[in-house]
């Protein structure tokens, strides 16, 4: 009787433990797995062996000795496969910014025209989403890619148009002369820039939350542009000349140049990218009732004001996770320009399979490198959206 | 100042005419793009009619002409749609042509009018039409002359890629889904979960280089594996990812009810999974799977970058000829006519059954 009466056992240091993680059927799936990555890791180390190759990534320290096109960070053919690499790396995140640009560019054009006042506009905008979104991007860039091949000048009768010069191998535009000091002011002052102006912005945002009064941002972060370059160049320096690219013999001298490859992998990637855009600004725009507007109106806003402080923030928090989605599969999709020899990094990678016949450790490097852009990307990205998502919750109580 | 202009008798055009002066800046942009649309248009009838070459004309003449070249497509049709497969064997490409896009618009079909066949002899058609697709195109059977892969080109390649791949990963994808979507194996989410976000996570063609690359030297010694077969596991393992996150997408989107009434019922993992979940989260994931269908579907022409001849890698081969090297866009623009019609249908299809969906939920509302 008092046995029953006992209070039952029990353990006092909080809830109860879940069952151990791995159970008898996880075993069950486990091994099979297991054994299928054994016998295909000894088919591959069998393999290899055989081929005459010790499986490893020693080889990223020997010489590379291809060249690429075109390269941002300095690469020689005798540098390093892991130097190749990292170049190519660095030729595909400026393409992607590249292209990312041009893309957000064309979305914002083309979405505002699908929602505008204009019936014609709006078919147009329409006709321009559903002719690239029903069309391979592959076919889009080799297009293009032969449009401007063939359609442009050759180098010797290269096309000048103001500060461009377009020839069928490159467009050219005039950089600032080659000096350390200039290289130095060019990133101090984009730094600065940024930084003062983010700074600027963020007491602009506490002053208003804490006074109600609205502090002038664009304005003074004009004048931030205006100035802080100067007086920059003035501490440095800097001798600021422009050079100007110039024909000289069989190519051209001077200057920056764009290779064809990059231009038209930019171009057809932010063409293509920026019909996916257009569409989702205009699901989006499109999904903010009309009542929103009209109070707006009611409450004496003007048409710029309700633009801002009403449409735009409802229209980002339904917008901006697609979009971020974009702007990966944008980051994801430039490993197409292999298909017209830009050397990004997909190229270098297949260039370097040829070579050494590693396609193992290659593409093991490749997809890590591209899951992990991709990653940080999207991580960045919603970060940033996250935050401005709960601010607007906030403001909006 | 409507009956001014009504006693004038052009009551509906300037009243238009009022409108449109009453807000200047949507009547500009109507002028603007009007203007636009009209030169476009003027541009695509000129290059395709009017300065044109027409298609029983001397092809010699294509090299001056500004406008097409019809004389190519008249030539060279065939040689994109089919490339380098024997000419008198033919026939077998354009059957297998044939049968792939029948299976195709007949799973659209039912997919648009929502009723289904029995599921078994359905996936058995399937498997049937592929196995039949590649006995007729590698020959070598019932007294068929073989043909060798790398002379399968064009159309037929795309087809087999693109169908045959989507159609095996869709039941890998709904395995990952559920693999995913269970939590009683830890190990087993986790490793579903691992999977499609790394597939997700990495680029199309560096999944079709390892299928090339990397999936021969897997195989026992002695063993070898074609290209197109490579490239075709590659595919299949690289969609599935994508179909899996649509399908749990709809599973996730489901009631827990309904996997608890499912089990008060008596009704096994299994069981509850295809006879309760499945049915209803496909159906809602329909939209988001045909998305990705058409996304899949355009990649598949990717495959060009590995060397394997789909059908804007035969219009390349067409205009390669020295005779129509001036022809690039007359080729491109053929396969674009081709995108462009097998993916207006496509997305026909997803536009209908999103119709259908919101009709639906307004239904049960």
């Amino acid at each position: 009787m008092d046995r029953n009466l006992q209070a039952p056992h029990v353990p006092q240091d909080g809830p109860p433990k879940a069952g151990s993680a791995v159970s008898l059927a996880d075993i069950g799936v486990g091994l099979p797995i297991l054994a299928a990555f054994a016998v295909i890791a000894f088919n591959v180390h069998s393999n290899m062996l055989a081929a005459g190759i010790q499986p490893g990534f020693a080889f990223l320290t020997q010489q590379a000795g291809f060249d690429l096109s075109e390269t941002l960070i300095p690469y020689g053919a005798d540098d390093s496969y892991l130097r190749a690499i990292l170049a190519g790396l660095a030729n595909t995140v400026v393409v992607a910014a590249a292209s990312l640009v041009i893309a957000s560019l064309a979305g914002l054009l083309i979405g505002l025209l699908s929602v505008s006042a204009s019936p014609v506009a709006r078919y147009l905008a329409l006709a321009y989403i559903e002719l690239f979104r029903n069309l391979p991007k592959i076919l889009v860039l080799l297009i293009i890619f032969v449009a401007a091949v063939n359609g442009l000048p050759t180098i010797r009768q290269a096309l000048v148009l103001g500060p461009f010069t377009i020839s069928n191998r490159a467009i050219y535009l005039p950089w600032l002369s080659q000096d350390p000091r200039n290289t130095l002011w060019l990133v101090a002052s984009l730094v600065l820039v940024c930084a003062l102006i983010w700074l600027w912005a963020r007491h602009a945002t506490r002053r208003q939350a804490l006074t109600g009064r609205r502090m002038p941002v664009l304005p003074v972060a004009f004048v931030l542009c205006l100035t802080v370059p100067a007086v920059l160049a003035l501490a440095l320096g800097a001798p600021l000349g422009l050079s100007w690219p110039a024909l000289a013999g069989f190519s051209v001298e001077g200057g920056v140049a764009l290779s064809i490859q990059f231009c038209t992998v930019a171009v057809a990637l932010g063409l293509y990218h920026g019909a996916q855009i257009a569409e989702v600004l205009r699901g989006g725009i499109e999904a903010v009732p009309k009542g929103q507007v009209e109070a707006a109106a009611a409450l004496g806003l003007k048409g710029g004001q309700t633009t801002r402080l009403i449409v735009m923030p409802q229209v980002l928090r339904t917008v901006v996770p697609p979009l971020n989605n974009q702007f990966a599969n944008l980051l994801k999709n430039t490993s197409i320009s292999i298909a017209v020899g830009y050397s990004d990094l997909m190229s270098v990678a297949g260039t370097a399979i040829n070579q050494t016949f590693r396609p193992l450790e290659t593409m093991l490097i490749t997809m890590s490198i591209y899951l992990l852009l991709c990653v940080a990307l999207t991580g960045v990205l919603n970060h940033w959206s996250g935050r401005t998502r709960a601010r607007e919750g906030r403001s909006g109580r | 100042m409507s009956g001014v202009t009504h006693s004038i008798g052009f009551g509906r055009l300037s009243a238009w005419l009022l409108r449109q002066l009453s807000r200047p800046g949507a009547s500009l942009l109507s002028l603007a793009s009007g203007g636009l649309v009209l030169a476009i248009l003027w541009a695509v009838a000129d290059w395709l009619v009017l300065s044109a070459v027409p298609p029983l004309a001397d092809p010699a003449a294509c090299a001056e002409a500004a406008g097409a070249c019809w004389p190519f497509w008249a030539e060279k049709s065939r040689f994109i749609l089919f490339g380098t497969y024997p000419f008198d064997e033919q026939w077998r490409p354009m059957l297998v042509s044939l049968l792939l896009l029948g299976l195709s618009i007949a799973t659209g079909q039912m997919a648009v009018s929502g009723r289904w066949p029995d599921m078994r002899l359905f996936a058995g058609l399937w498997l049937a039409g592929m196995a039949a697709s590649f006995a007729l195109m590698g020959g070598d059977i019932l007294g068929l002359v073989p043909v060798d892969a790398t002379k399968w080109n064009g159309l037929p390649i795309l087809l087999i890629l693109s169908t045959i791949a989507l159609a095996l990963a869709l039941p890998v994808g709904v395995l990952l889904a559920l693999a995913r979507y269970q939590t009683r194996h830890r190990l087993l989410h986790r490793a579903a979960g691992a999977y499609v976000e790394i597939m997700r996570g990495v680029p199309m063609v560096t999944l079709l280089f390892v299928g090339v690359f990397v999936l021969p030297l897997t195989l026992p010694k002695g063993m070898a594996i074609d290209p197109i077969v490579a490239v075709l596991i590659a595919l299949v393992f690289f969609h599935a990812a994508y179909f899996a996150e649509d399908v749990r997408s709809g599973l996730m989107a489901l009631p827990a009810g309904q996997q608890e009434a499912a089990s008060s019922l008596g009704l096994g993992f299994w069981q509850s999974a295809r006879l309760v979940l499945l049915p209803q989260a496909i159906e809602r994931a329909m939209p988001a799977l045909v998305n990705s269908t058409i996304g899949a579907y355009k990649d598949t022409s990717l495959v060009v970058i590995l060397g394997l001849h789909d059908l804007s890698a035969t219009a390349r081969m067409a205009f390669s000829d020295v005779a129509w090297g001036n022809q690039a866009l007359e080729a491109y623009v053929f396969v674009g006519v081709w995108f462009l019609v097998s993916c207006s249908y496509l997305s026909w299809i997803g536009r209908r059954l999103a119709a259908r969906a919101t009709q639906g939920r307004k239904r049960s509302a």
